[in-house]
C-alpha cells in the first residue's frame, strides 16, 4: 500500500517521517522553527484543506489544489503561527477558519485567472453521496490523514527495527478493507503461534497509538490542547 | 496511503483498547464512557471475578490515587491502580450490578426512597470534601443504585473535567460549592422524575438554594444541605424557605396530629362536663 496516493491530491505529496516526540507548535515557533512546524501542518492538513475548499466553495479539482497551495504559501509568508491564540480556539479550528477567510477572499482564484486558467465546476457527487457538511468532511479527512501518517510512521519504525512481520500482520488484519482473516489463518500464513498474532497486533496497535499521539503533539499548541484532541480522537 | 472510513473507525476503536497483557485482567467489553476515561468490564483471572476497569490518559493518573483514598460505603471501592504498557493509567474497581440513577427513577420510586438516595449521595460528597476531593461532574449518569438499594457515586473528577451543562455550576473555577450546585440540580431532577405528584415546595426551595448562581448564597457545605433535608423529613421548617403562615400551620398540625387530637378530645370532654353540670 506504500506510495498509493490520491492522484487528485498528490500535490500534498508524501512527507518525511517525524519522530513521535515532536515539539508542539508553539514550542517549535519559540525555538525558531516555524518552517518545520508548518511542514508538519501541511503534511497533516493538505488534504483536509483541499477537501474543505472543494466542498465549501464548490471548486473544481485544479482550483481547489491552487487555493490549497496558495493558502499554505501565504501561511509561510505571513506570520501564521504568531496569530494563533490557543486560548480562543484549537489550532484545527483556527486553521479551518483561516482557510475559509482566505478562500472567500478569492486570492487564489484571482491569481489563477491572471494566469489565464478557466474555471470549471465539477459535480460534487461525493458531497451529495456522503451528505456531510464541509466542516464535517474537513474533520473526517483530518482524522484519516492523521492515521495515514501514523501508519507510515509505524511501517518505517517496523522496517528499521526488524519488525516487518508485526507490520504485515497488522496490515493484513487491521487495514483489511473487506473481511478480516482469522488469527489462525494469519498464524498459519506466517508460521507462528496464534498467541503471537494477538501479541503482535496488540503491539502494533499500541505503537500506532503512540505515533498518532506524537503527530497530534506536533500540530497542537501544548499539553492542554493535546489532551483535548486526544480525548476527542480516542473517546 | 488511503484509509477508508471503515478502516479508520476500526483503527480508532482497536488502538484505543487497553493492552492488558502483563496484568491480571482480561478485557470483556466496554461498559461506559465518562469524565476523562473509558470503563470496561474485565475479568480478574487471579480472583476469578468481574471488575470494572477505567482507563485514563497518563496525565490523569492522579485521579486513580485520589479515588483510592476515598473509602466510603457510597463510593465505589478501588481494588488496584496501575499503568498500561502504553503509559495510560488504569484502576480496577467493584463492578456494580444495578441501575444508573436515571434508569432507577424510571421505576417511579417513592419520595421517601428518593430522599434516601439523595442523602446517600450527599454523605458521599460530604466525606469526599473532607478528604480534599471534589466530584466536578455529579449527574444521574454518575450515580448507581445497586440491586440491594446501595448507592454509589462514581466517576470522580479531575481538574480537566468541565462538568455537564444541566448540572454544572456557572462559575468558571469549580470547587466544593460547585458540587453543592450539582447536588441541588440532582435533587431537582429527582423531584421532576415521574412518580411524585407534586414536589413539596420546601424541597424545591432546598434545591433552589443549592443552585444559586452566587456560590456564596448556596449552602456553605453539603452537611448544611443534608441538615435541611433532615429538617424536612422530621416535619420542621427548612432554612431554605420562609414558608407562608398557612403552610406553617398545616405543617404544625401534621407534625403534632396526636397532640392536637388529644387536646380536641380533652376540650370535648370538658365542654360535655360543663354542659352536664350546668344543666
Amino acid at each position: 500500500m506504500r506510495g498509493r496516493f490520491d492522484p487528485d491530491t498528490t500535490m500534498g505529496g508524501p512527507h518525511s517521517h517525524f519522530p513521535s516526540t515532536q515539539l508542539s507548535l508553539l514550542e517549535a515557533a519559540a525555538a525558531g522553527l516555524p518552517d518545520e512546524a508548518l511542514e508538519r501542518v501541511i503534511a497533516l492538513y493538505w488534504k483536509p484543506v483541499y477537501r474543505f475548499i472543494r466542498m465549501k466553495f464548490r471548486k473544481d479539482n485544479e482550483d481547489a489544489k491552487d487555493l490549497t497551495q496558495s493558502f499554505f504559501a501565504a501561511a509561510l509568508e505571513r506570520d501564521f503561527f504568531a496569530r494563533f491564540d490557543p486560548e480562543k480556539a484549537s489550532f484545527r479550528t483556527y486553521l479551518r477558519m483561516a482557510v475559509e477567510r482566505f478562500a472567500a477572499n478569492g486570492h487564489a482564484a484571482a491569481n489563477r485567472q491572471k494566469r489565464g486558467g478557466e474555471v470549471t465546476f465539477e459535480p460534487l457527487e461525493e458531497q451529495a453521496a456522503a451528505g456531510e457538511s464541509p466542516e464535517a468532511a474537513f474533520e473526517r479527512e483530518w482524522q484519516r490523514q492523521l492515521f495515514a501518517l501514523a501508519i507510515e510512521d509505524l511501517r518505517a519504525h517496523c522496517a528499521a527495527s526488524d519488525k516487518q512481520i508485526q507490520f504485515q500482520i497488522f496490515e493484513a488484519y487491521d487495514l483489511a478493507g473487506g473481511e478480516r482473516p482469522s488469527y489462525a489463518a494469519l498464524a498459519a500464513r506466517h508460521g507462528i503461534a496464534e498467541t503471537s498474532v494477538t501479541n503482535y497486533l496488540a503491539w502494533a496497535r499500541r505503537t500506532l497509538r503512540m505515533f498518532v499521539n506524537g503527530r497530534l503533539r506536533g500540530v497542537t499548541s501544548g499539553e492542554r490542547e493535546l489532551r483535548e484532541e486526544m480525548r476527542r480522537l480516542w473517546m | 496511503m488511503d484509509v477508508s472510513d471503515s478502516v479508520l473507525d476500526h483503527l480508532r476503536h482497536v488502538a484505543a483498547l487497553p493492552d492488558l497483557s502483563g496484568t491480571r485482567y482480561e478485557l470483556e467489553c466496554e461498559i461506559g464512557r465518562g469524565g476523562m476515561g473509558v470503563v470496561y468490564a474485565a475479568r480478574d483471572r487471579q480472583l476469578d471475578r468481574r471488575v470494572a476497569l477505567k482507563v485514563l490518559d497518563a496525565a490523569l493518573a492522579g485521579e486513580a490515587q485520589l479515588i483510592a483514598r476515598l473509602e466510603h460505603p457510597a463510593i465505589v471501592p478501588i481494588y488496584e491502580t496501575g499503568e498500561l504498557p502504553d503509559g495510560r493509567a488504569f484502576y480496577a474497581m467493584k463492578l456494580v450490578a444495578g441501575a444508573r440513577l436515571d434508569g432507577y427513577l424510571g421505576g417511579s420510586p417513592s419520595l421517601g426512597e428518593r430522599l434516601r438516595v439523595i442523602r446517600r449521595i450527599g454523605e458521599a460528597l460530604a466525606f469526599a470534601h473532607t478528604r480534599g476531593a471534589i466530584h466536578r461532574d455529579l449527574k444521574p449518569q454518575n450515580v448507581m443504585v445497586g440491586e440491594f438499594g446501595e448507592v454509589y457515586v462514581m466517576d470522580w473528577g479531575v481538574e480537566a473535567v468541565a462538568g455537564t451543562p444541566a448540572f454544572r455550576a456557572p462559575e468558571a473555577r469549580l470547587d466544593r460549592r460547585s458540587d453543592i450546585y450539582a447536588l441541588g440540580a440532582l435533587i431537582e431532577f429527582m423531584l421532576a422524575a415521574p412518580g411524585v405528584a407534586a414536589a413539596p415546595p420546601a424541597l424545591r426551595a432546598v434545591a433552589a438554594k443549592a443552585m444559586r448562581a452566587d456560590p456564596g448564597a448556596r449552602y456553605p457545605d453539603v452537611a448544611a444541605l443534608l441538615a435541611d433535608l433532615e429538617r424536612f423529613q422530621e416535619g420542621l421548617a427548612v432554612e431554605a424557605w420562609s414558608e407562608p403562615l398557612g403552610h406553617r400551620l398545616q405543617r404544625f398540625a401534621s407534625r403534632n396530629a396526636v397532640l392536637l387530637w388529644l387536646l380536641a378530645a380533652y376540650a370535648t370532654v370538658k365542654l360535655a362536663l360543663f354542659f352536664w353540670q350546668t344543666r
